[in-house]
């Protein structure tokens, strides 16, 4: 079920965490969802009960890292949720993690036009026919890790923790490929691929769900216009029948129920484009400079992911076992080079130790660390940071990528634990 | 120990809880009727909320990225909006008033005041709806079911679900105004029964005992889907 494994990394070969427990040394963990707000299933049925609702109009929830961390995909009833438009009233019809009836299924249809001289429309039936490929990647919110921005000052959002994001296996059928034997005639203008998904804003004028790739970009080369995810149907909630899958790509790039592919001279200006998900090129202080400032020359649309790190165990405020403590944890990038060193400190940065860590499903994937540290009872802290073959890495203060829409966070993961 | 068993068990028992869950309120203070009013069309008020402590300069950007978003107000709109968010959600809000029964920071009980502010942007300015999602109020027979309580029903609860207006489907969802006090419920309703080109004369004025009856039967807005079906056909 692995795509092909990649043994790049000089670092591998650790035995794997099969012949251990996954999570030794846990004493006490429990996690209570917020009474205040509507439970997981109510609003999108088929989401696990744990999931942490952002915001219920919308459907937008996190996963718990106790419940994230336990399986190597991330099924479905936990996978965390970002729509941008209401999920009851019209929108009823995404709020399920069942896969989408046969019918609209049998009859959907994806138009790719723009600047082509040949515009021509896929049906669903014919991409189930072609040949599929696998992509094993990282799929993550932009505002993930949203909420530890807020210790330098407040941004607008939900206020992510680490939850916002799952390792998938997404099947369908490679889109450049598909594009050319299409034989559009494209014009040299098109710099960039624009698509549009199904789900229309709740009031008329209201800014659409359109996102543009430059086509230059690498990641597009392994984007899929994917048919399934984790070997089912992709959940309806997910973007099913049809999403387009860039790997390596920020949850919001990877647009949902797919209806339009546009070859385009310039990026969509539609405000889910040019306002929101776009960084500052550089760093900017809270109330001088607002999301309202952005514009294609000072910021660039959250593409790829940075390069990050999480720990898994132990978890935030967890009560573990001395003296031996097994930290461990995921870490990725945009999947262009590969990890090469993921590094540890229980000394608050002043000394950073080697992890051993797995080669991944694919460079798009969950790469899984570990490391042993021998740890005296009391309170201790523990921060991971992973350095990929370009050197890019993350801030050991991730405060200093402050932006005013919160995106990005990258920032070493510091996790305050006690040792019993 | 396996924490998910731990985690399942306290997930369910936090089920039936949440389920039940209010209507997110806000702070009290001058403006808090126009955040209700204009905020829950497109989401709910949890991001309003959670984004407590934005500066000024952030606020003001909020409010000008949601008009990209489709937010229907006028510019005089605007600055309540910003005067309210900066200071009852800014970095240093005042301690929370004790909750008043009814949250109408705006006192007017001027119907056709209250119409353009809280229920213009998805029926229109003049009754017309936006086909598809929002039902026209001009000539819709609800207006008089069941004695003009169904409409009061709907402004203070909600409603959630598919419905038949002359002919055409709507179906979006239309959260609570139950921060409106029974004054402004009846003096809205009682507006709406006669304007644009409207005359439900049958039913007789809606008054704020009718309100307030039905502002004691709380229901959820797929409840009152459910008590536009069991009061019988709109005469």
């Amino acid at each position: 079920m692995h795509v092909d494994r990649r043994t790049f990394l000089k670092f591998a070969g650790m035995a794997g965490a099969s012949g251990l427990a996954r999570w030794p040394g846990a004493i006490a963990f429990a996690y209570a969802a917020d009474p205040e707000t509507p439970s997981a299933p109510s609003v999108i049925a088929g989401k696990s009960p744990q999931m942490i609702v952002h915001n219920a109009k919308l459907g937008v929830m996190e996963t718990p890292l106790a419940l994230l961390r336990e399986p190597h995909f991330t099924p479905k009833d936990i996978l965390y949720n970002r729509t941008h438009f209401p999920v009851d009233g019209a929108g009823r019809w995404v709020a399920t993690t069942a896969p989408m009836d046969a019918k609209t299924t049998e009859e959907w249809t994806i138009l790719v036009s723009g600047l082509v001289q040949r515009p021509k429309t896929i049906r669903l039936p014919d991409l189930a026919t072609m040949d599929q490929v696998k992509r094993t990647s990282v799929m993550q919110c932009a505002g993930n890790g949203r909420s530890y921005y807020w210790a330098k000052a407040k941004t607008p959002g939900s206020g992510w923790k680490h939850g916002g994001m799952g390792n998938l296996v997404w099947e369908g059928v490679p889109l450049m490929p598909l594009l050319k034997s299409l034989e559009l005639s494209v014009d040299a203008r098109a710099l960039y691929l624009t698509a549009n998904g199904k789900d229309v804003p709740p009031v008329a004028g209201g800014a659409d769900m359109i996102k543009s790739y430059r086509l230059e970009a690498p990641q597009l080369d392994d984007a899929i216009l994917a048919l399934k995810l984790n070997g089912e149907p992709i959940p309806t909630i997910h973007g099913g029948p049809v999403r387009l899958i860039i790997p390596g790509y920020y949850g919001n790039m990877n647009v949902k129920w797919l209806t339009d592919l546009l070859y385009t001279a310039e990026e969509s200006p539609s405000a889910i484009m040019q306002k929101t998900y776009r960084m500052p090129i550089r760093p900017v202080e809270p109330g001088k400079f607002t999301t309202q400032d952005l514009t294609q020359q000072n910021s660039t649309p959250t593409y790829g992911f940075a390069v990050m790190s999480v720990v898994f165990s132990p978890l935030a405020n967890e009560t573990v076992r001395g003296g031996a403590v097994d930290l461990k944890g995921v870490a990725w990038n945009d999947g262009v080079v590969p990890l090469t060193s993921v590094r540890v400190s229980v000394d608050k940065g002043k000394s950073w130790q080697e992890t051993e860590f797995e080669a991944p499903d694919g460079p798009y994937a969950w790469y899984h660390w570990q490391r042993r540290v021998q740890l005296d009872p009391g309170p201790h802290e523990v921060w991971v940071r992973a350095i990929d073959a370009w050197g890019r890495s993350q801030p050991i203060d991730g405060l200093a990528t402050w932006n005013p829409g919160g995106w990005d966070w990258h920032g070493v993961d510091r996790v305050a634990f006690t040792v019993a | 120990m396996r924490f998910a068993a731990v985690v399942l068990a306290a997930g369910s028992l936090l089920l039936a809880a949440a389920d039940a869950a209010a209507e997110i309120r806000l702070p009290e203070g001058p403006g808090a009727d126009l955040v209700y009013a204009k905020c829950r069309t497109c989401h709910d008020l949890q991001y309003v909320v959670d984004a407590k402590g934005l500066l000024p300069a952030q606020w003001k950007a909020v409010i000008a990225s949601m008009h990209d978003y489709g937010l229907t107000a006028s510019k005089e709109e605007d600055e309540r909006l910003l005067q309210y968010l900066t200071a009852y959600l800014g970095k240093n809000p005042p301690p929370a008033a004790t909750p008043a029964p009814t949250a109408g920071a705006t006192t007017t009980v001027d119907g056709q005041a209250i119409y353009a502010q809280n229920c213009a942007t998805c029926h229109g300015p003049g009754g017309e709806g936006q086909p598809g999602l929002y039902p026209p109020l001009a000539r819709n027979p609800d207006l008089a079911r069941d004695n003009g309580a169904f409409p009061v029903a709907v402004v203070l609860h909600g409603l959630e679900g598919p419905i038949d207006v002359a002919g055409n489907r709507y179906d979006q969802a239309m959260p609570p105004f139950g921060h409106l006090s029974d004054a402004q419920v009846a003096a809205v309703v009682g507006y709406v029964q006669h304007a644009f080109g409207n005359a439900v004369s049958a039913s007789p004025p809606i008054t704020t005992e009718v309100v307030a009856q039905q502002r004691a039967r709380p229901m959820t807005p797929a409840a009152v889907h459910a008590y536009r079906a069991s009061a019988g056909p709109a005469k």
